[in-house]
């Protein structure tokens, strides 16, 4: 270890240096070696999701300044390299062709949507350049080159829906977007349902962009249904409680959100949106030191009043097992990275992290927590679990 | 019978705020035949403008009042710069808007963030209306929206200034060799349309999500509205906006909110194609 504290040591001065000049004296393979290793990033900076892409940029900026603060990977800086998908499969497509080809990325991290992975899979295939996904979705995107860093539905519900049921009623109904992550996650809900003895009042999903919730409102009312699984993300989930409040069905349900967030907090005006539930797998009130410190980090580059939400730290995590999988494999390229990172277990803002070696999809701890005043506060710590990834 | 009640105020309620929204739309594409993709984003900005208001520490109402204004001033900028250039050019209105609408977008990404914001409603609390309990300011917001439709058709059928706007309308050069002034019309045209839009979006924010997105859910289903309830007239929008808010919300009631989408396109089509041109058209003269 002590070549690699020198050598990092060395590196550091030289960047503290300043770059071209202190890379100059080296010889040639010195600054070979000295090159940045670039890591592309597609995510959503306009077209609708922008918070995401911003909330998944926060971690991934201060995942970068750390490697590099303390010598970079291997001695090699790390450069993250932004593309804006506009919230759209193609321009993702395009986006990594152009960083794999041109840039020579050697990983590419984002994006938030489903589609936009799907899309972009068969391009990683055929250019053989892992993705490191960091956002909670349906599961089954299980490829040599696929990594997934953030839940999958078991890990998002498994917990969840004991707690509801104790909390609320056995009685839930679900409602969603009409898409793969909704479908795929009230289907495992209602087995997990049915397993504990509860019952499925119904499942109703609602195409994008509708403005006015009114008639499945009254539907749920009717059900007479003490639990309300929601999976409806974005403004048009925003809609949803807002007319929800309006219409006094939150008197009567309690919500579990999937795939509530930070991100969510003040969208639904003071005193609105209380008592919703999530299992998360970070929550910026999170009492512990190594997340108050996750927490102050970000807060010190993006300011006080930008929330944090677990996409923060995905992110973050996805880029920091890039440089523990690469110290552990000793040399730069794909598929050492792969390798790598099969069976990897790093240290995270929350305790460790586990990535399969065969599902590729990540084991970490998660939390119960619920909306309160304005903020999202754990309600319990349930320890470390597994992901199911629903490969077929 | 209280059920029943509940679902009639309910499909009422959105058919009214799809009417509240198609109206603007019905005077600058039904009447000015300006493919307004911007209108959107118009409804959006009213309720940005009702946002900072309150930021500014202004009662809802200010804001409520504001929004047209400011809106309408907006419009009045748009015609001035882009839109006068184009009446003769209907498909180029497509492009000209779109364009439009993606500044007034990121304008708003800008200033305000792409998150959401949420707008109190300045009373919520339910009252008893035949026989069942319905929250305040949905009631309010229908009484608004048949103020807004009442004025309209007051102000186009009953005034001086509307009369000679219908007539730029239907034969421009002639209402011009008639001695009136054309272009003060198409500006207060364009810009009664407009703050329409923002006054639209002023009244439902409380009721949605207010983010730079929020216009595209309004434009598809009022652009529907208009085009099946007929071009070139009041009443055609309000026809088409009960036609297709009905339909919606019903389906939604009995069926599922999916469904809902289908039906009311398979309706809209079906309507079309039997009515090409709605079904309370004018009938243009062909010139």
């Amino acid at each position: 270890m002590g070549n690699l504290s020198r050598r990092r040591f060395l590196s550091a001065t030289m960047y503290s240096a300043g770059g071209v000049l202190a890379a100059a004296k080296f010889t040639a393979p010195a600054f070979a070696a000295s090159q940045p290793i670039k890591i592309g990033a597609v995510l959503p900076f306009s077209g609708g999701l922008e918070l995401f892409g911003n909330q998944a940029k926060l971690g991934l900026d201060l995942a970068a300044q750390e490697i590099n603060a303390s010598g970079g990977i291997l001695g090699r800086p790390v450069e993250v390299i932004y593309e804006d998908n506009k919230t759209d499969p193609k321009t993702s497509v395009e986006r990594a062709t152009s960083l794999i080809r041109r840039d020579g990325v050697l990983a590419l991290t984002g994006p938030i949507t489903s589609n936009a992975r799907d899309a972009m899979a068969p391009t990683l295939e055929r250019m053989k350049t892992p993705l490191l996904y960091a956002t909670n979705y349906e599961g089954g995107a299980c490829d040599r080159y696929i990594f997934g860093f953030n839940t999958v539905p078991n890990q998002e519900l498994e917990k969840l829906i004991p707690a509801l049921k104790e909390n609320a009623g056995d009685s839930f109904y679900m409602f969603g977007a009409d898409y793969v992550w909704p479908q795929k996650m009230f289907e495992t809900a209602s087995g997990l349902v049915e397993g504990l003895g509860g019952s499925v009042a119904g499942i109703e999903f609602t195409p994008w962009g509708v403005k006015d919730f009114a008639p499945v409102i009254r539907k749920i009312k009717d059900s007479g249904a003490k639990v309300l699984l929601f999976a409806l993300p974005g403004a048009d989930g925003i809609t949803f409680i807002k007319q929800a409040e309006d219409l006094g069905l939150l008197d009567e349900v309690t919500i579990g959100f999937l795939g509530f967030a930070e991100t969510y907090l003040g969208a639904f005006g003071e005193g609105k949106g209380q008592n919703m539930w999530v299992t998360v797998p970070f929550a910026a009130s999170l009492d512990t030191p190594d997340a108050q410190d996750f927490v102050a980090k970000i807060q010190k580059s993006a300011g006080a009043e930008t929330p944090i939400s677990h996409y923060v730290m995905t992110h973050y995590n996805s880029l920091k097992a890039v440089q523990a999988a690469l110290e552990k494999a000793g040399t730069v390229d794909k598929e050492a990275l792969v390798d790598g990172l099969e069976g990897l277990t790093i240290e995270t803002p929350t305790g460790p992290l586990t990535i399969g070696a065969a599902d590729h999809h990540v084991t970490m701890n998660m939390y119960l927590a619920k909306t309160e005043g304005q903020e999202l506060k754990v309600v319990d710590a349930l320890g470390s679990i597994a992901p199911n990834a629903l490969c077929s | 019978m209280s059920e029943l009640a509940i679902t009639l105020l309910d499909a009422c309620n959105y058919a009214l705020i799809l009417l509240l929204v198609a109206l603007g739309l019905a005077i600058i594409f039904g009447l000015m035949n300006v493919i307004n993709l911007a209108h959107g984003e118009f409804l959006m900005l009213g309720g940005y403008v009702l946002l900072a208001v309150k930021m500014a520490g202004g009662s809802f109402w200010a804001g409520l009042v504001l929004a047209p204004v400011v809106v309408g001033v907006v419009g009045l900028v748009v015609e001035e710069l882009v839109i006068r250039r184009i009446y003769s050019r209907v498909v180029d209105t497509i492009l000209a808007t779109w364009g439009i609408s993606l500044l007034i977008k990121q304008l708003i990404v800008i200033g305000f963030g792409p998150g959401s914001y949420a707008v109190e409603a300045p009373f919520s609390t339910a009252v008893p209306i035949l026989g069942t309990s319905y929250p305040s300011y949905r009631l309010f917001i229908m009484a608004v929206s048949i103020c807004c439709v009442t004025a309209t058709f007051l102000f186009f059928f009953k005034t001086r200034t509307g009369l000679a706007a219908r007539g730029v309308i239907a034969n421009r050069t002639m209402a011009a060799c008639l001695g009136v002034n054309t272009r003060r019309l198409d500006r207060l045209t364009f810009a009664f349309g407009a703050g329409l839009a923002g006054l639209a979006g002023a009244v439902i924010s409380p009721l949605i999500s207010l983010d730079p997105q929020m216009g595209l859910g309004f434009l598809v289903p009022a652009f529907l509205a208009i085009l099946v309830g007929g071009l070139g007239t009041i009443t055609g929008p309000v026809a088409g906006a009960s036609g297709v808010g009905l339909a919606d919300n019903l389906t939604a009631t009995f069926l599922s909110p999916v469904w809902a989408q289908l039906v009311v396109f398979v309706l809209a089509i079906i309507v079309i194609r039997l009515a090409p041109s709605g079904l309370l058209a004018r009938k243009r003269r062909k010139t």
